[in-house]
């Protein structure tokens, strides 16, 4: 595996190897931009190779729950099952088995291969605020934002942003203009009760 | 108090581009084996992991973002601070209102620009793993970007293990003659030398 001579991140020219690893950003030498390379041993290390898992060489010998003619490496984390080394999906020192990383990744049960997450807290104080521009669109979105934070209270929150305090601004306003609506409903109810009569 | 699982590393700043219109912003954060980034639109968050074992190179290099701002910024900030201010003080016709006027608008493009040089000289990162090379849109400033780079330098390596410089080197030549050798790399390395040797001694 021939490793790729570094190269300028900004003209695409191969560094000299003073440019390398350097603490002060150093000209490049085709398009003198300074640059600051910072390389690793993981740029020299080869790539895994895969395994294909052994056969069986006994009949009595535990296989791999999807290949039943290979041999037993490991067993899932999640489910049990056993799996050769082909079907061994390895993560931060846990083996699983390629349905139990999809079911994880689907449904967050393993964090770290979650890639996206919903803000419901943000979406909830957007939602309370900003309709506020135009008052008429509360009366419909304070009942929106009180099933928001209701049904999404417990629901993940930002993988670093992890207070709920959004939810409650947002519940308190949603209520403000809850109880607004009320008030006005209620004013209207009265000068049409006293101009009947 | 339990320990928080992310260190904030930078704060959210825009993605360059279209992007910018659309609002996302990223953010680099420091977790227990591995650097996160964060491009979030502020209602949903898009998660990359890049642990340190797997990274394989970090590079930088200036840009001239700060000085296209400066322009921007300076011209208009010149107009108004050098020319509009004396003049509505020298006109005897301009109320206060004038002044406070033309102050303000001063005001806007000074302060931007005199926030845009404190920050430093601007700058693009990118990380390197076997897989992807991803630009790194948080670390824009070089100051800011060395202070990160020295804050996971060791834990990198931490993670990876010490090469010395001499090691890498030998890991490096070995198969970049090979490389070298292709038509494209012979061309670049040819004019690299040629620029090298063109240069005046001093």
């Amino acid at each position: 595996m021939p490793v790729l001579w570094p190269q300028c991140s900004n003209c695409r020219a191969f560094l000299s190897e003073d440019e390398l690893n350097q603490s002060e950003p150093r000209p490049c030498p085709a398009c003198k931009t300074p640059i600051l390379v910072d390389f690793f041993p993981a740029y020299f290390r080869p790539p895994a190779v895969g395994q294909v898992g052994e056969r069986l060489v006994l009949e009595d010998e535990a296989s791999c729950f999807y290949h039943p003619e290979k041999r037993a490496a490991q067993h899932c984390a999640a489910c049990g099952r056993f799996l050769c080394s082909l079907c061994d999906c390895e993560l931060q020192s846990q083996h699983y088995c390629p349905n139990c990383l999809e079911t994880g990744r689907v449904k967050g049960r393993i964090r770290n291969l979650e890639n996206q997450r919903i803000r419901y807290d943000q979406v909830a104080l957007s939602l309370a605020i900003l309709p506020i521009i135009t008052v008429y669109f509360t009366l419909a979105t304070a009942p929106l934002v009180l099933y928001l934070v209701c049904r999404h209270w417990k629901s993940p929150l930002s993988l670093v942003h992890r207070s709920r305090w959004r939810f409650v601004v947002a519940a308190i306003i949603a209520l403000l203009q809850i109880a607004g609506w009320g008030v006005v409903m209620y004013f209207i109810v009265q000068s049409l009760r006293s101009a009947n009569g | 108090m339990a320990e928080k699982e992310y260190q904030r590393l930078t704060r959210a700043k825009a993605r360059p581009g279209l992007a910018v219109a659309l609002l996302t912003r990223s953010s680099l954060w420091l977790g227990k084996d591995h650097l996160l980034v964060i491009d979030s639109n502020g209602f949903t968050e898009t998660y990359k992991r890049f642990y340190f074992r797997d990274i394989q190179a970090i590079t930088v290099h200036v840009t001239s973002r700060r000085a296209y701002w400066n322009w921007l910024l300076g011209i208009p900030a010149a107009v108004f601070a050098l020319g509009g201010i004396p003049y509505v003080l020298l006109n005897p016709s301009a109320g206060t209102g004038a002044i406070i006027t033309v102050s303000v608008i001063a005001a806007v493009f000074c302060l931007p620009l005199l926030v845009n040089n404190l920050f430093g000289p601007s700058c693009l990162s990118r990380i390197k793993t076997a897989v992807q090379t991803e630009d790194l849109p948080s670390l824009n400033r070089l100051r800011s970007t060395r202070t990160v780079l020295n804050r996971i330098r060791p834990l990198i390596t931490q993670a990876q293990g010490e090469i010395t410089a001499a090691e890498m080197l030998v890991l490096l030549r070995e198969p970049s003659e090979a490389l070298k050798s292709t038509p494209m790399g012979a061309a670049t390395q040819t004019a690299m030398n040629q620029e090298a040797s063109s240069e005046p001694q001093t």
